[in-house]
């Protein structure tokens, strides 16, 4: 009986010696580690691709003319401009580089070369959505002669969002014009003390 | 026969109190693996394995130039994550290397992991999320960075109208600006070539396990390109960012600029190329940096004033490797907005562990305009490699402090002073030839000087350092009471 009793005790210590000597690591090497795995699939894809939670947006562009721009590649004349944000930056027909003034009063004076009838101008940003939202304050005057101006678009503020192109169009009644003059009197953005402007169109 | 069936007795109780803690708790690991792109292959330098799931492996730029080269070209290093709770066994192959893997480390040293290697195998077990680094061959060349992260908790809910969510996969866009109330998440398993911009917003939330990646770019400085900032926050408040990985980037990465109130946690910094400093703030005040990993080709944790003071930074259980430049670094630019008063104040590096600095100062100040910089407190800061080669033997120090001009000075005729800086427990465990590093402070003139630096508790290479001779620190005369205890 008093074996009996060894042998059991024997036994179960045995057993439990070697339930916990893997438990403190001591057998590491050869440990079975319960792992409950989850794998995160990834989509099929040939490409990188714009993520669908940033759908594209330019179906929300506002719509521009698709008449001619009568103010691209035509001679320019501004005041003081900021760094390498050069004036004939505003009618190189890319939004990609752009004018930024230095100060304010900015005004940009667009020679068209020959009189048309013109009824709207649009002030375009670079639409990449590193453009934040910003609101610029901007008027428009017109001349024949580069030196008699007149007011067609009183001076007003104007919303530029990436969600909508970073663009904004000012409408007038149909005028003849050899020259516009846009003014910008503020801008609301922290990184610059300046107008911006990528594109000034006119139509 | 009664000592015998006594011994047993002991022998089973105490086995018995031994194994029940082990035996009652829940052993199953919980492990979160993220699938690659199917865009991109897994590297061809490692293959690595969690509990035996293969892991895809990123090969991501750093950078082995230790000075500085316009037109430097990157070298390619391993890294790879996932999330756990529990135990994880970590398996890696090296194909990838010139020679068959013959020895292994696994750092930080503190974590005291001893990996095997047999037939080329390296084999550890884990028990704590962390950043595991795993040096080959006693060469720093292809070290593997494992980022073993916590399970994921408070994750946006997709459906939010003010949540951009972006799951597993390839993506590009021109760059993610996010406004007031916003959270941008992006899920392990994904990489995104794109930029993320906070301006003049609040409540902002950046978070998940992917990468923001920056390889599609050419480094900032070459021709036709220009600076594409990973993290951008610029003016603004109450900022979080949390688990994601910077990688690739073509200049500096998570950058704050006249922002508050930013907390940082568990993000992962890896950079190679021309200015890639790692968590760079310029202005900044009430920001909490924890649980985060830089290793970089610039300064990799670094505070400048460009617009006004900073005041109220933390950074607390970071590790760093500095290929390039200082490891924590306060200047140069301590007024480059020609500030009023400028100030840098209320600093603290907390629990840092520096792995590697191979080029410029571990600890420096460098107020090179006319700022006050003061209440600077370092502690508990391990330095496991103190490499520091300098630049043509000039900057190599392990601690410099100067109030000196550098061609990184706006404010040229005016300076600044430096006080109250408390260094307390700074181990260095290796440095070059086993050589004490010197450090060196220099003021500029009676008026504007450096005061009241406290150096407690420094050991270098085993060695308590009890005085400043012993520990090569040269002081100028227009410095005033900085000790060692």
């Amino acid at each position: 009986m008093k074996n009996m009793m060894i042998r059991l005790l024997a036994a179960a210590a045995a057993l439990v010696l070697a339930l916990c000597v893997p438990a403190f690591g001591l057998c590491e090497e050869t440990e079975e580690i319960t792992t409950i795995v989850t794998i995160v699939p990834a989509p099929d894809q040939t490409q990188a691709e714009r993520p669908p939670c940033f759908p594209d947006p330019t179906e929300n562009y506002i719509p521009l003319p698709e008449t001619e721009n009568f103010a691209e590649g035509k001679k320019v004349i501004s005041g003081a401009h900021t760094d390498v944000y050069v004036n004939s930056n505003v009618n190189d027909g890319k939004t990609d580089t752009y004018w930024e003034s230095k100060g304010f009063p900015a005004e940009m004076v667009i020679d068209l070369g020959q009189t048309h009838a013109v009824s709207t101008v649009a002030v375009c940003l670079n639409p990449a959505s590193i453009w934040e939202p910003r609101i610029q304050e901007i008027a428009v005057w017109v001349s024949a002669d580069g030196e008699s101006y007149t007011e067609v678009a009183a001076a007003e503020k104007y919303q530029f969002d990436p969600a909508t192109g970073n663009r904004i169009r000012i409408d007038f009644d149909t005028v003849d014009a050899a020259f516009v003059k846009v003014i910008f009197t503020l801008n609301s953005s922290s990184r610059t003390g300046g107008a911006q402007a990528a594109e000034i169109c006119v139509y | 026969m009664k000592r015998t069936r006594m011994t047993i007795l002991v022998v089973f109780v105490l086995s018995l109190l031994l194994a029940l803690p082990a035996m009652t708790e829940d052993a199953a690991t919980l492990l979160t693996i993220y699938e690659g792109p199917k865009t991109m292959t897994s590297s061809r330098i490692a293959s690595v394995s969690a509990n035996g799931y293969d892991l895809f492996v990123y090969d991501v730029m750093v950078n082995h130039e230790h000075i500085w080269n316009a037109n430097t070209q990157p070298a390619r290093t391993p890294m790879t994550y996932f999330d756990f709770e529990g135990k994880v066994r970590v398996e890696i192959t090296m194909p990838g290397l010139e020679k068959p893997v013959e020895s292994a480390k696994v750092i930080p040293q503190s974590y005291g992991i001893e990996p095997t290697v047999r037939d080329g195998v390296v084999s550890f077990l884990i028990t704590e999320p962390g950043q595991y680094t795993v040096v080959f061959n006693d060469s720093v060349n292809k070290a593997l960075h494992i980022f073993a992260n916590p399970l994921e908790t408070d994750v946006p809910d997709p459906n939010d109208p003010n949540v951009f969510y972006i799951g597993p996969g390839e993506w590009v866009m021109d760059a993610i600006a996010l406004q007031d109330n916003q959270t941008l998440y992006i899920s392990g398993g994904a990489v995104v070539h794109s930029i993320v911009s906070v301006a003049n917003a609040e409540n902002v939330r950046i978070c998940g396990r992917g990468i923001i990646d920056g390889s599609d770019y050419p480094a900032w400085n070459q021709p036709g390109s220009y600076a594409r900032v990973p993290i951008d926050l610029n003016h603004s408040k109450n900022v979080r960012v949390e688990g994601i990985i910077l990688a690739n980037s073509n200049c500096w990465n998570l950058n704050s600029y006249s922002s508050k109130d930013v907390t940082i946690d568990n993000v992962k910094i890896i950079s190679g190329r021309q200015n890639g400093d790692g968590f760079t703030f310029q202005s900044c005040t009430n920001h909490l940096v924890t649980n985060c990993f830089a290793r970089t080709w610039d300064d990799s944790l670094v505070l400048k004033n460009y617009s006004g003071s900073t005041k109220g930074i933390t950074f607390r259980n970071i590790q760093i490797w500095t290929d390039l430049a200082q490891s924590m670094e306060i200047g140069y630019e301590t007024d480059k907005g020609w500030t009023l008063d400028p100030e840098i104040s209320d600093v603290l590096f907390e629990d840092i562990t520096v792995l590697y600095n191979f080029h410029k100062p571990v600890i420096s100040i460098h107020n090179s305009d006319d700022a006050y910089v003061h209440d600077i407190v370092y502690r508990n800061i391990v330095v496991e490699n103190a490499l520091m080669q300098g630049d043509n033997g000039n900057n190599k120090e392990l601690i410099e402090m100067t109030l000196l001009k550098y061609g990184w000075s706006t404010v040229k005729d005016e300076y600044g002073s430096i006080d109250n800086v408390l260094i307390d427990g700074l181990t260095v465990l290796n440095t070059v030839d086993g050589r004490m590093p010197a450090s060196r402070f220099v003021g500029h003139n009676e008026k504007h000087r450096i005061t009241n630096v406290t150096l407690r508790n420094i050991t270098i290479n085993g060695q308590p350092i009890t005085d400043l001779k012993t520990m090569k620190v040269t002081i100028n005369d227009y410095c005033e009471a900085i000790t060692i205890e």
